[in-house]
């Protein structure tokens, strides 16, 4: 199982399908940022995003989008704040904030954000 | 995005065609007059105000009881309702007003179009720690800087190193504050600040009457608004303990190039300059073509790198673009029926009334039409055209405390809504996309407005305007 570092320090692509986002690790997302809509709730079923940990990634499904190239422009992100699997996820440290920009060929890039990022946890 | 776009056009295109039969009589549909005389004879069923009423419901209540539904469907909603109060017009042989509202709706988005794809192309970071002092002195420059690029201009300037700043400890108040001070009452010195004020320096009023008049009301309502800022502010103590290099990285000299090209061609109107050839009848002069051509100009050389960083999405100007259609095309009716109604009182537009109802409309309604139906109710009563600037001009010289109401409570009761002023919504915008969590429609009138700036404008209103 790839640990977050070793995906961000490798630079290993995640994928994405019409609404759907797969993470090459685990995690617990905690916010996600899409556009201008804020979601916190993974919980639900029909709206927001829904969020589930299987085999060795992570998977998010945004059930508000249908197809999200069509909506996410190459200057905009997806960005999550997640905690990875296995971490403590009430020691703020360990919470991280990445953004994914949607390239060719379903390919996710996933990348740290950097201080130059307006991002708010 | 690109269906969004689409409908608009469609929708525009359509509104367009069917004016083609007034094309032939309009005459020069660019910066002339705002209410057309036989727009004023027609007085609309009371009735086709309730499109109008049912949109701001909608703004109002869509994002927060249907989210879902609003989201998918707004572009929708406003082109069905705008085509409401089109089809109604077009019934009833009034075509020029609706095309001088479309001449209006192009002249508002290619501004404001301009301005922000090409503030999206420049990067401003303020790499100091953010303390309120430094915070009140980022919304002053706003507040100054306003009256020179407009409030839309120094909005989009400023409202991400204003943010950026502030990304470790900032709240839903600094972007109140911020829209409060910087996209509205800012503006109030010079015609560029707020498009009524411009719309009423076309007409007739000197470029300096606005700072003459509204300097002594300006400075006591920033600086009561920066000390409110500053006490809220100075109970933000969440801050981290990082090192900062205190400099200010300013990028992206070409796309300021396309910005100072922006405010200059805002001048070029047949109305400002005589040899500049009107388009008419097209519902749109020389001075829009060349926003477009900086729209695309100023995306297409914009530093990639900074478009990144500024994470540039056409989506906030996108529902700005159907929100104002719809408010442009359903607020005519409401526009002439206060138009007549206010004609109707003469001696009743005491300064004070003309403050509370201009205001009141332009909290909800685009200040720019509702500044022209007032100054268009006050010349009748003193027997003067609207259409003359040298009437008007006498106006401004002869009756200022009245004229001084309307483009006070215009400028300033924008800050009221988030649909009060264009720029309003797209702050909220790129707020939200940064990750913060803004208040409703409602809480922000609720939490902010009312609290905060009410009690300013009834110290305005007791002082200048109460007698």
């Amino acid at each position: 199982m790839r640990s977050l570092d070793d995906v961000i320090k490798n630079k290993v692509n995640g994928l994405y399908y019409g609404n759907r986002v797969l993470l090459p690790f685990k995690a617990e997302i905690l916010k996600a940022i899409i556009e201008k809509n804020i979601i916190t709730d993974f919980s639900a079923t029909h709206k927001g995003a829904h969020c589930t940990i299987a085999g060795n990634y992570t998977e998010i499904y945004f059930l508000d989008y249908v197809d999200l190239s069509d909506e996410i422009s190459k200057y905009e992100t997806i960005k999550l704040v997640l905690v990875e699997e296995g971490k403590d996820i009430f020691d703020i440290n360990n919470h991280k904030k990445l953004l994914l920009h949607l390239k060719e060929n379903h390919q996710l890039l996933i990348q740290e954000a950097t201080e130059e990022i307006l991002f708010i946890e | 995005m690109k269906k969004g776009v689409s409908i608009l056009f469609w929708g525009i295109l359509l509104l367009n065609s069917f004016s083609g039969k007034l094309f032939a009589t309009q005459e020069n549909v660019s910066g002339q007059a705002a209410v057309p005389v036989s727009a004023v004879q027609f007085i609309p069923s009371f009735y086709m105000i309730i499109p109008f009423i049912l949109l701001l419901l909608m703004i109002a209540t869509g994002p927060v009881l249907y989210a879902h539904f609003w989201e998918k469907n707004y572009q929708k909603v406003s082109i069905f309702l705008a085509m409401i109060v089109v089809i109604y017009y077009l019934i009833n042989d009034q075509m020029h007003s609706l095309t001088h509202s479309l001449s209006e709706y192009i002249s508002f988005i290619t501004l404001l179009g301009a301005l922000f794809i090409a503030s999206g192309g420049i990067l401003i970071r303020v790499n100091k720690k953010a303390t309120p002092v430094l915070n009140i002195a980022m919304l002053f420059t706003g507040a100054v800087i306003a009256n020179i690029i407009g409030t839309t201009g120094a909005s989009m300037l400023l409202i991400r190193p204003f943010m950026y700043l502030n990304k470790d400890r900032l709240k839903p108040y600094h972007i109140i504050f911020f829209i409060f001070i910087v996209s509205n009452i800012g503006g109030v010195l010079t015609p560029i600040g707020d498009p009524p004020l411009f719309l009423g320096y076309l007409r007739g009023i000197s470029f300096f009457w606005f700072l003459q008049h509204g300097w002594y009301i300006w400075l006591p309502s920033i600086i009561f608004l920066l000390v409110l800022f500053f006490i809220v502010d100075s109970k933000n103590d969440k801050s981290i303990e990082k090192e900062y290099s205190g400099k200010i990285e300013f990028k992206g000299l070409r796309n300021s190039l396309f910005l100072l090209i922006i405010l200059l061609s805002v001048f070029l109107s047949p109305s400002t300059i005589n040899w500049l050839p009107g388009l008419s009848p097209l519902p749109f002069g020389i001075r829009e073509i060349i926003m477009v051509i900086v729209m695309i100009a100023s995306y297409k050389f914009a530093d990639p790198d900074i478009l990144t960083l500024n994470e540039f999405t056409f989506d906030p100007i996108k529902e700005v673009a159907f929100l104002f259609f719809a408010i442009f095309a359903t607020m005519i009716p409401a526009l002439e029926i206060i138009a007549f109604e206010a004609g109707k009182l003469k001696e009743g537009l005491t300064p004070g009334f003309l403050y509370w109802t201009s205001g009141g409309l332009s909290s909800v309604l685009d200040n720019a039409p509702t500044f022209l139906n007032f100054l268009g109710a006050e010349t009748g009563r003193f027997a003067m055209d609207m259409n003359n600037s040298i009437q008007v001009h006498q106006l401004s010289i002869e009756h200022s405390i009245h004229l001084q109401a309307i483009s006070i409570a215009c400028v300033f009761f924008g800050a009221m809504t988030y649909i009060g002023n264009g720029p309003n919504f797209m702050v909220k915008s790129i707020a939200e996309s940064s990750g913060l969590k803004m208040p409703g429609f409602l809480g922000y009138i609720v939490k902010y407005s009312f609290p905060i700036l009410i009690p300013l404008f009834l110290i305005i209103w007791l002082i200048l305007f109460g007698g």
